[in-house]
């Protein structure tokens, strides 16, 4: 088997000599052994394809010269021994006349270093043959709700979120995901030119140089119902298009970023939920309880990464009981003990609830459920619902933060989320209590009797950390440097508004929000007075479960 | 000094909403900054050295003077066209680079980022789009950009030119040398030549194009002549200095100023002894970095001999085809194509310059030169030369933890002091 990674790769010519030709899409989940060969800081997919290769032992590998990540990817294979075969080839970025014959040339190269490996010759007539018999064409069925997916290559498992939210991809033009138009050659013609050109006249890459055409079906199609951007972390290219199209087009349009791994699978399939949620209204699967009771009562469960809280609510709305318990190895467990405490405290047995919701990262885990939402819509339904002139939703939980902008009727209308790293987050706090020797819960107090302005210029947790070690060495107060952490986390939540432009009035959520220093230097930062409920962390809850009552009410 | 840039810093990011006033902020700032440097120079910094920096800040000023003269350029563009029609390029590596030195950057990066750019590019790039999306950039004629050295080029120009709505050009180099590959070139640098005439209505002779080479060629031959001399000499340097060159070593390298330094160089460097360990550095550098001012700041112990940026491309031109002659120096520049071109040049100055360590700078976001890092390691380690690596930003502040670089250097110092000179 021949391995390759990019869709301009004249994969035929290798399959005209008997070979298998495979586009490399791994499967492996971490990068251990490509770290030890180049910095982690390369394109995650390019990080991963040499992991793979070498995990594989793929030894006949081609690669085009497609961006920074994958020519030092070719370089590193160079000095891998088992590999019998290397080749890359030169992509032009210009479809003019001498792009084209460069191209050809490429095509005609390839073809003499396969067969001096191979000791077989290049049958022209077979690969004529061969070109023929591929078929290009593509059958679109329009759906009830048509999303166009472009960005950098993704796996399939996100095209299986869109469709398993209930979306349907229209057009996959990612970078790997459209296929080149393939013609019928005739005998006159050379078929290595005509390879040539049917590649390079496939849809553009961001790496081509004239890339108008990119977008034309976005603006032209009139039946598309939302956009999905997706980026591969540390690949910058296509991150250009995104900040350009962001504000162009008039199609919701979401940004997801993968690393390529499983890994980020379950925040990434949150967020398109919620996107999809928000194009159609709710698209949940529903189930029946068993147990309906004619009294309206029902619970929300809010499964995060680091609590599970749970709101039970009655028909007028009234809070029975809730709870707030730290989330353990498993969210199902977790959820059922935050569950029996909330009814405790409602003095209610299970039996009694008439319909229950679950939201959440760990959402999908609790089986016991009749309905599952994220927790974007069920934040922006709680926080709407405690204060109705709320436009602006900052939940800074444990490990993830998200800013959510809500219309006058409670819609969530734009919102984003962390994706990359803990910076910001609770747990950031928490690695900075450790090293402050002071607990989380005195930290907001404690910050407010700052004296000297000092600053964390860093947003990067491995970066502040280090910041932080360094004043304590400098001797500085211990609440200088709580005030001047508040401030870097304060920062970060500005960035975030300022990108979906958020709006007036604000409410603070989650554990972060009972960190009284750092909501100060929030409303510093915004000029006005932040509202922080009084029970921060159940706001995700309390928005699930109203949900659930609406369902009931139909 | 420093409160002045600060207070400096702060007035022009309080007006980042009136770009006009911020584009005369940092002109007048540059403008500043040249009379000092023209009347302050430091009597240690030799007389070459204080030449450059002084010719440094004359080409940036250029094109903020005359915009509408001007273009926006990368370092690897091939600016000697533009040199032979009196147009004034404006490099954007220099550009974001001045922005850090008066303590905007941050702003103009997080801009960037908020406008949705990944904020894993590289930090050149990212604080010039920040000045695009404020405006604070002049509106020059047109942007031109080849495709080597690193992805962010051609779509960083692609962006400008859209948002400015001005002509684009990316020169797109082969990844090797061949006859074919050269024509491609030489075709891409016509229809660039055609571009700049459409949008500065000037005229294009080839003529002036083989005086700019043969200027270029002078150049060179000091440059060469000072690479000699350097085997057997250590002239103070330190690490602005060493990325000035670049100005001179690239985009300025056809310029008059540029030959009469390059000629000053070879001489002053003569005037000086051989003295101390000597390194090497590998890529760009964070010029405001503390730790690394410390040590190799005009320290005869420690000489920063040189960067293998300013050694990419020494041959000389045929100025008889200059088009052709520039097509070749793209596609044979060290940088373009397999990453073993560089090592192999790394390692040849290595053993030319009698290096006795080698230090790696990973610049965040900058995939082109990380990525090959660890073969770069292990081909220096085989010559028995010790290498460092730091992770840093040299336009971000906020991305160098100088702690841990302070420690890695005392640590690779101190390594090296305890082996015996190797040359
Ligand atoms: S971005 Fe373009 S050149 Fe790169 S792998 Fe994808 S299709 Fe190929
Ligand atoms: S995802 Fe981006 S960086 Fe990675 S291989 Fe593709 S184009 Fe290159
Ligand atoms: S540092 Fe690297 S990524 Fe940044 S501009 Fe230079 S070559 Fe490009």
């Amino acid at each position: 088997m021949v391995g390759y990674v990019c869709k301009y790769t004249p994969y035929l010519v290798i399959e005209s000599f008997g070979e298998k030709a495979e586009r490399i899409e791994p499967e492996v989940n971490n990068y251990e052994i490509a770290n030890s060969l180049t910095h982690s800081n390369i394109c995650s997919y390019a990080k991963l394809v040499l992991e793979d290769i070498i995990r594989r032992e793929i030894d006949k590998v081609i690669l085009t010269n497609c961006c920074d990540s994958i020519r030092r990817l070719y370089d590193i294979l160079e000095t891998l021994s088992f590999i019998r075969f290397l080749h890359i080839i030169d992509l032009p970025r210009k479809r003019d006349q001498r792009g084209r014959l460069l191209f050809k040339n490429e095509i005609i190269r390839l073809i003499n270093r396969y067969e001096d490996f191979s000791g077989k010759g290049f049958d022209r007539i077979k690969f004529r043959s061969l070109l023929n018999s591929m078929t290009s064409s593509v059958e679109r069925r329009y759906k009830d709700l048509n999303i166009v997916l472009i960005g950098s290559r993704c796996k399939d498992s996100l095209i299986k979120s869109v469709e398993e939210s209930g979306g349907s991809i229209l057009y996959n033009l990612t970078c790997t995901g459209s296929k080149p138009q393939y013609r019928p050659i005739g005998l006159t013609e050379d078929p290595i030119e005509a390879y040539a050109n049917i590649l390079l006249d496939s849809y553009p890459c961001i790496r081509m140089d004239d890339i108008k055409e990119r977008l034309d079906i976005i603006t032209g199609e009139k039946r598309i119902d939302g956009v999905i951007y997706h980026t591969v972390k540390f690949c910058d290219l296509y991150s250009y298009e995104y900040a350009d199209i962001k504000d162009k087009i008039n199609i919701p349009l979401l940004k997801v970023e993968t690393d390529y791994t499983d890994t980020s699978e379950g925040q990434m399939r949150t967020r398109i939920q919620a996107f999809i949620e928000a194009l159609r209204g709710r698209n949940n699967r529903e189930k029946e309880f068993k147990n309906a009771k004619k009294k309206l009562i029902v619970a929300g469960i809010d499964s995060g990464s680091t609590s599970t809280n749970v709101v039970i609510l009655d028909s007028d709305r009234k809070i029975l009981g809730y709870s707030i318990l730290p989330t353990g190895a498993k969210s199902l467990e977790s959820a059922y003990k935050a569950l029996e405490e909330a009814l405790k405290m409602a003095k209610i047995n299970i039996e009694d609830l008439s319909y229950i919701v679950a939201t959440g990262y760990g959402r999908i885990s609790i089986s016991f459920a009749n309905l599952e939402v994220t927790e974007i819509t069920c934040h922006a339904k709680g926080a709407f619902f405690l204060n109705r002139e709320i436009r602006t939703v900052i939940d800074i939980g444990g490990q993830d933060s998200k800013i959510i902008k809500i219309d006058r009727d409670g819609n969530v209308i734009d919102f984003v989320m962390n994706d990359k790293c803990s910076a910001g987050t609770g747990r950031f706090l928490e690695n900075m209590s450790r090293v402050l020797e002071i607990p989380v819960e005195r930290m907001g107090e404690e910050s407010l009797d700052w004296k000297e302005d000092l600053e964390i210029s860093s947003m990067c947790t491995v970066f502040a950390e280090s910041e932080v070690i360094s004043l304590i060495a400098k001797n500085k107060d211990r609440r200088d440097i709580l005030h001047a952490l508040n401030k870097s986390i304060v920062r970060r939540i500005v960035s975030f508004i300022e990108r979906i432009e958020g709006e007036s009035r604000y409410m603070m959520t989650g554990g972060v929000a009972k960190n009284i220093g750092v909501v100060r230097c929030l409303e510093e930062r915004l000029g006005e007075k932040v509202i922080v409920p009084d029970e921060p962390q159940i706001v995700g809850a309390l928005g699930s479960a109203l949900i659930g009552l609406e369902r009931l009410e139909g | 000094m420093e409160r002045v840039i600060r207070a400096y810093s702060s007035l022009i990011k309080k007006n980042l909403d009136k770009p006009e006033l911020v584009k005369f902020l940092i002109r007048l700032g540059l403008e500043v900054a040249k009379l000092w440097v023209d009347y302050t120079g430091d009597k240690y910094v030799p007389e070459s050295l204080r030449y450059l920096n002084s010719i440094c800040f004359k080409f940036i000023l250029e094109p903020l003077r005359e915009p509408e003269n001007s273009g926006f350029v990368n370092l690897l563009a091939p600016t000697e066209i533009l040199h032979s029609m009196d147009i004034y390029p404006l490099f954007i590596e220099a550009y974001s680079s001045f922005t850090s030195g008066f303590y905007c950057e941050d702003i103009l990066i997080d801009k960037a980022t908020t406008e949705g750019i990944s904020d894993t590019l590289c930090s050149y790039h990212k604080a010039f789009l920040g000045a695009l999306e404020f405006s604070i950039l002049p509106r020059l004629k047109f942007a031109l950009t080849s495709s080597i050295l690193c992805d962010g080029n051609s779509n960083t120009f692609r962006y400008i030119a859209k948002r400015y709505e001005i002509p684009y050009l990316i020169i797109d180099i082969p990844y090797e040398y061949s006859e074919e590959s050269v024509s491609y070139v030489v075709s891409q640098l016509k229809e660039m030549i055609s571009m700049i005439e459409a949008a500065t209505q000037k005229r294009f002779d080839i003529d002036r194009l083989r005086e700019i080479i043969r200027l270029e060629n002078e150049s060179k031959k000091y440059l060469r002549l000072y690479l000699e001399e350097l085997k057997s000499h250590t002239m103070p340097n330190s690490i602005s200095l060493e990325m000035y060159k670049l100005f001179v070593t690239h985009p300025y390298i056809g310029r008059e100023e540029t030959s009469k330094f390059f000629k000053l160089l070879a001489e002053d460097i003569t005037k000086y002894p051989n003295s101390g360990y000597r390194v090497f550095w590998v890529h760009i550098m964070p010029y405001f970095s503390y730790p690394i001012q410390r040590y190799l700041n005009f320290n005869e112990d420690f000489n920063l001999i040189g960067c293998d940026l300013n050694f990419d491309y020494l041959e000389e031109m045929d100025e008889r085809r200059p088009l052709e002659a520039i097509a070749r120096k793209l596609i044979l520049n060290v940088n373009n194509g397999s990453f073993k071109r560089k090592i192999d040049n790394i390692k040849k100055l290595i053993v030319d310059l009698r290096i006795d360590g080698v230090i790696h700078f990973c610049q965040w976001g900058c995939k082109q030169s990380f990525g090959g890092f660890m073969l770069l390691k292990k081909e220096i380690e085989k010559m028995g030369i010790p290498f460092l690596a730091i992770d840093g930003d040299a336009v971000d502040r906020r991305n160098n933890p100088e702690e841990q670089i302070n420690t890695r250097l005392s640590a690779f110092f101190e390594l090296l002091e305890q082996r015996e000179k190797r040359w």
